[in-house]
């Protein structure tokens, strides 16, 4: 009988072939019209707080239409938001799958934040219909930086989920504090909030936090002359991104035996 | 064959490094030779099938594995609970690779399992037998060298069991067994020789028998 031995490449990539399929399943398909719940959530969401913000009358945000402004800022932000929690959590329910030696931790966590950015690409899509059904201007004027912003939020979305997988599985307390974390990144990401708008030195402060970054860079992208902060840079963002899937991937690497097993 | 080679093993616990499981464990496992592990509760068994299975690896020393090893079967590792039964079996078959014969290697295993149709219903409403049933036809599905039980045989019926015996009497001229039981009956069906893990060492023997001996010896004393 001949052996034949597969490369690592090709172990790799059918392992994640097969994590996708999973993980996609038991997102879409686990009880009751869940593939619903997964698109209807964020868009609940941006309706409840849309509603909010007209009943207060804010039809305009920083030179731009408050819809979108906050339908962008929201959608880019859940971007973040899901993939870093999908992320962190992959470990712990993945762990009957490393039975089968040919999966290894950080094949989890990049195959999930592949799931969850490709839905949340399809919440943005349905949420730009919706809007254009209501009459707005949804087209962005350029957009390569659209697509460069999001990008750069998922790139931070799954070098956070990277680390604090393994943060999570080191040590369990961890989970609380990211669940701690979500709540003030929310507020202070200018996700319901106006960046530009507020007097300094908060808002360089605000500056900091590289969420700012490409949650203003996706609405600047819908419209140029949005009033947004002076230093705006995408490639804060990146950096941030890089450093933190960096640091990601050597955790994973570090830890990867210990993780699986516990 | 397999080579283990001064196995050192032992888990972190909340209070630092715990005790050795396994300090110093060597033996070779020849080519197509059914190995039954015996020792009481604690003493390594599952550990030392984990690390063989490279789930796991030791904190010091080696294991080599000249030939195609299964996963350890056993105790419902391995099946997601929230999928079916056949999205597990999916699972497994494109994880090794063989998604361009998938089919038949499920049909191979809805028919081994004889679980109905409960293969298409998620694997945490399975008893612990059909569990048993499954993860053992999943294995058999795959062509290894050596097959890897932890114990995945005990849960099983009669039926279930003289089933598995014969399609392992049929693997016995290509392919090896290594064994965790508790049963002196299932191991002597099974193996012809054995592995005693004792006090974080392995002694190996030829016969079953005597590795039984030294066992039940060790607890009565």
């Amino acid at each position: 009988m001949s052996v034949v031995v597969r490369s690592g490449l090709s172990v790799t990539c059918s392992a994640w072939k097969a994590l996708l399929l999973r993980e996609t399943v038991n997102r879409l398909a686990a009880g009751r019209g869940a593939w619903v719940w997964i698109l209807l959530e964020p868009l609940i969401h941006v309706m409840f707080m849309l509603l909010m913000f007209t009943a207060v009358r804010v039809t305009n945000v920083g030179g731009i239409d408050a819809t979108l402004w906050l339908t962008i800022g929201m959608v880019a932000f859940f971007l973040f938001r899901r993939t870093a929690n999908q992320c962190t959590n992959a470990i712990s329910a993945n762990r009957a799958l490393f039975t089968y030696r040919q999966v290894k931790p950080v094949d989890t966590v990049l195959v999930r934040a592949a799931t969850e950015g490709f839905l949340m690409m399809l919440v943005l899509i349905l949420a730009l219909c919706v809007l254009a059904l209501l009459g707005h201007e949804i087209l962005p004027a350029d957009p390569m930086t659209l697509l460069g912003a999001l990008l750069g939020l998922w790139l931070v979305g799954l070098g956070f989920g990277l680390v604090f997988s393994v943060g999570v599985e080191l040590v369990p307390e961890v989970g609380k504090v990211v669940n701690i974390i979500m709540m003030p990144a929310y507020f202070m990401s200018g996700v319901m909030v106006q960046i530009g708008a507020i007097p300094e030195p908060y808002r360089s402060w605000l500056a900091l936090n590289p969420l700012v970054h490409g949650v203003e860079s996706a609405r600047l992208a819908f419209a140029p002359y949005y009033h947004t902060i002076g230093d705006l840079s995408l490639g804060y963002l990146y950096s941030w991104a890089l450093v933190l899937v960096f640091l990601g991937l050597a955790l994973q690497l570090r830890f990867a035996q210990r993780v699986v097993s516990q | 064959m397999i080579v283990v080679e001064d196995v050192h093993k032992r888990y972190r616990t909340d209070h630092g490094p715990g005790k050795w499981v396994l300090s110093g464990v060597s033996f070779t496992i020849p080519k197509n030779v059914n190995v039954g592990l015996v020792g009481r509760n604690g003493a390594g068994k599952s550990t030392l099938l984990r690390l063989i299975g490279g789930i796991d690896t030791p904190n010091r020393g080696r294991i080599e594995r000249h030939c195609r090893v299964s996963w350890p079967m056993g105790f419902g590792g391995g099946l997601q609970g929230s999928l079916t039964g056949r999205q597990n079996a999916k699972f497994v078959c494109r994880v090794l690779g063989h998604e361009h014969d998938m089919a038949a290697r499920i049909a191979f295993m809805q028919d081994f399992a004889e679980i109905g149709a409960s293969f298409d219903e998620p694997v945490k409403t399975y008893s612990s037998g059909m569990k048993s049933r499954l993860q053992f036809a999943m294995s058999l599905a795959f062509d290894f060298d050596v097959y890897i039980s932890d114990e995945v045989t005990s849960t099983g019926d009669a039926a279930f069991r003289s089933k598995a015996n014969k399609a392992f009497k049929n693997l016995a001229n290509r392919a090896g067994l290594i064994m965790v039981s508790h049963s002196d009956s299932t191991l002597r069906e099974f193996c012809s020789a054995g592995i005693w893990l004792h006090e974080g060492r392995a002694h190996w023997f030829d016969d079953i028998g005597d590795a039984l001996k030294n066992y039940k010896e060790s607890i009565a004393a």
